[in-house]
């Protein structure tokens, strides 16, 4: 398709006699008709342009000084792919030299996030494809070992280097073309393997894989950050409601909340004068993405740790050992057959729940409470509720007194006497 | 030398006089590497301590005699005692480091792109409300662009070296066990462990291995164990084609590091309550990766 594009593009400029700056410009602004031209160049268009308009004086308005070199890409009205190939393209057709290639190349990668092509290979392939064919490839042992032609080589090399930046796999095709620009001793080559070993035994490592690209939409993070979260137990279940259904609720929005029966049971045992407590927001990361969630949790059970410690018996104490000889017998390790600790009993604390709401805010919590308590945790309603928010907003203001304190204190020492 | 000599005046007269002529000059505004030496461990990145003077170094010298001694004196006793460890029965863990007391928090150094005013992330290690080592801050890949450095965004954490008596560098040794243990709480961030190895030489005094240590996010704690055989080579962030597995007799330094790769920039949190050793008898991996043949000269080069 896009051979296709770049070959009506093409036709257009054969019909405009080849010269590109009379093209309508669809995507292509008229202010960029330097397309790399030099200095000089562009001041002596700026001079034609005084004499055409005729004698209205040279050194009364002086124009600031045109850059040497301009970058084509910023002058791209509609910044797509297939705007971007067709830069490649008309760079390709411009000249037999490709002369500047490897500045050509360095801009070309600089604009490729503004064109949102950043993790696409085929624009990587195509960047590659501008360099020469077998005019790069050392003939003697010499040119091989001492980097023959290191700017472009160079230049290949921060190209693979910014694609495993970003996690871009290369593919057979890409190293068949560095093969023909380089021959087989190119350094870009080297890197090229290297990133073929590595980056596919990084790609799937994490025991929590994600999508790539995250889904933009909030809903779907929460979903996933949740979900990523309840994978501690393997009985949660994510359920996301809607707050509008709840009664009293101001405001309309969603939440993903993540419970397993486990977690129900325990807040089933929990003590009804105990309070339980909806704590946040706190940060989880997915990727580049972050997002708030709470969680719903009470204090540790000090008699169950207390039970936890006396389980624990030294066997590396051999002071007091229990001979089964003499006197009773030996005590049956107590606990043996009974309750086992949950995960969610931690020391720091009994997690019931986990959430997510679209607006993070006292009135969605709450929906969220009520949710719980009438989806199968009717105890909730008999368990007093307490918000413990940790606000970011406050603890930042915080920081910044503090640091405008110390700062006047510094600046001006004497005020600290005057005290 | 004088062509030199003439260059190099007219280069740093041209600069002040006539800025628009650029004299070809053999003064380079960036530093040049001539070849692979190194003078220092740190590469130019060190740390502006001025030290006090000398009667205070004097004083001081003699007042850590006292603990250095005693030091000494238990390395002697463990050593004429002759008591090693025979036997590391399996799934038992050794811990290394342990951040219940505040004493822990001393072995450690913190330390981001800010410090060399390349950056401005910020991190910290100090105990947690629970009870635990936690390392925070925020990473920034934002930078002033100077054309030199490329990337930034980092907060990274390391142990001191570890030391005999007298201020004798050693080494870790972990030759029995095969498995890193930690229980963490992290922020589903991923981090990097770091276990440096450095060696005698200048080409070895970058060498790290690394593995990535995944973290779920959430309330929940997290038991993490990585056979040391995951780890692999690399010397200053790039990964070395000649691999091998890590020596664990020689290990200096433990770390953790966070970056602001890929719009990551944020704040991070990593709860660390201990990192531990592992005998596990079942795994019998000894380096994860492959190694190939490869053609003469390709490899390292």
């Amino acid at each position: 398709m896009i051979r296709k594009l770049a070959n009506v593009f093409r036709g257009q400029l054969k019909y405009n006699g080849n010269s590109f700056q009379n093209v309508p410009p669809t995507w292509y602004s008229e202010t960029s008709k330097a397309f790399y031209c030099t200095k000089s160049e562009n001041e002596s268009q700026a001079q034609n342009d005084d004499s055409a308009r005729g004698g209205r004086g040279k050194s009364n308005i002086r124009k600031p000084p045109l850059p040497a070199i301009q970058n084509p890409f910023a002058n791209v009205t509609n910044k797509t792919k297939e705007s971007y190939l067709a830069m490649l393209e008309i760079f390709e057709e411009r000249d037999v030299h490709r002369r500047n290639h490897v500045e050509f190349i360095y801009a070309a990668l600089r604009n490729m996030a503004d064109f949102g092509v950043e993790h696409d290979i085929e624009v990587y392939k195509a960047l590659i494809n501008v360099m020469p064919k077998g005019k790069f490839i050392p003939t003697n042992v010499f040119q091989a070992e001492f980097m023959h032609y290191p700017k472009q080589q160079q230049c290949i090399i921060d190209l693979l280097e910014q694609m495993e930046d970003l996690g871009v796999m290369p593919d057979y095709e890409m190293e068949a073309m560095l093969l023909n620009v380089f021959g087989r001793r190119g350094h870009p080559l080297r890197k090229y393997w290297r990133m073929m070993y590595w980056m596919p035994k990084f790609k799937n490592l994490s025991p929590w894989p994600l999508p790539n690209p995250i889904p933009d939409d909030t809903l779907n993070i929460a979903q996933l950050a949740v979900e990523r979260m309840c994978t501690v137990d393997l009985r949660s279940k994510i359920s996301v409601y809607e707050t509008k259904n709840v009664q009293d609720s101001i405001d309309d929005t969603w939440i993903v909340s993540g419970m397993s029966a486990e977690q129900s049971q325990l807040l089933r045992d929990h003590p009804r004068d105990k309070a339980v407590y909806i704590e946040g927001p706190f940060l989880i990361w997915l990727r580049n993405r972050s997002i708030n969630y709470f969680t719903l949790r009470a204090d540790p059970d000090p008699n169950l740790l207390q039970s936890l410690q006396e389980d624990q018996e030294d066997q590396d104490d051999v002071s007091r050992l229990k001979a089964p000889f003499f006197g009773a017998s030996i005590p049956r390790p107590k606990n043996a057959v009974g309750k086992n600790r949950s995960v969610h009993q931690q020391e720091d604390g009994t997690i019931f729940a986990i959430c997510a709401t679209g607006t993070s805010t006292k009135d969605s919590l709450l929906s969220w409470i009520r949710l719980l308590e009438s989806n199968g945790n009717p105890t909730l309603g008999e368990i007093p509720v307490l918000f413990r928010f940790k606000s970011v907003v406050t603890a930042k203001a915080i920081e910044i007194e503090d640091k405008a304190k110390s700062d006047n204190l510094q600046s001006n020492p004497s005020s600290k006497t005057t005290d | 030398m004088n062509v030199l000599r003439s260059y190099i005046s007219r280069g740093t007269s041209g600069v002040l006089q006539i800025p628009e002529v650029i004299v070809p000059c053999f003064i380079h505004t960036t530093a040049i590497r001539k070849t692979f030496w190194e003078k220092e461990k740190k590469s130019g990145y060190t740390s502006n301590v001025t030290l006090p003077s000398r009667k205070d170094l004097i004083v001081e010298g003699f007042r850590e005699l006292k603990k250095e001694i005693q030091l000494w004196k238990d390395e002697m006793k463990e050593k004429l005692d002759c008591d090693p460890i025979l036997v590391y029965r399996p799934g038992e863990t050794d811990v290394v480091f342990n951040f219940k007391n505040e004493s822990a928090f001393d072995n450690w150094i913190v330390t981001t792109d800010a410090d060399h005013r390349e950056g401005k992330s910020t991190a910290k290690l100090e105990m947690s409300s629970g009870g635990a080592g936690l390392f925070h801050g925020n990473v920034n890949s934002e930078h002033v662009r100077d054309g030199i450095v490329k990337r930034t965004g980092y907060a990274n954490i390391r142990t001191k070296r570890v030391r005999r008596s007298f201020k004798r560098e050693s080494t870790y040794d972990w030759t029995q066990y095969n498995t890193l243990v930690m229980k963490i709480r992290g922020d589903g961030r991923s981090y990097l462990i770091n276990l440096h190895t450095e060696g005698y030489f200048d080409i070895q005094w970058n060498d790290v291995y690394h593995y990535v240590l995944f973290t779920r996010g959430g309330p929940h704690w997290q038991l993490v164990k990585i056979p040391f055989s995951k780890f692999f080579l690399s010397s200053k962030g790039r990964i070395q084609d000649r691999q091998g597995p890590i020596r664990l007799d020689r290990v200096t330094h433990f770390g953790f590091s966070v970056g602001a790769k890929n719009n990551m920039d944020g704040p991070f949190q990593l709860e660390i309550e201990y990192i531990g050793l592992e005998f596990d008898p079942n795994h019998r991996e000894e380096f994860a990766y492959e190694m190939y043949k490869t053609d003469k000269y390709i490899v390292a080069t």
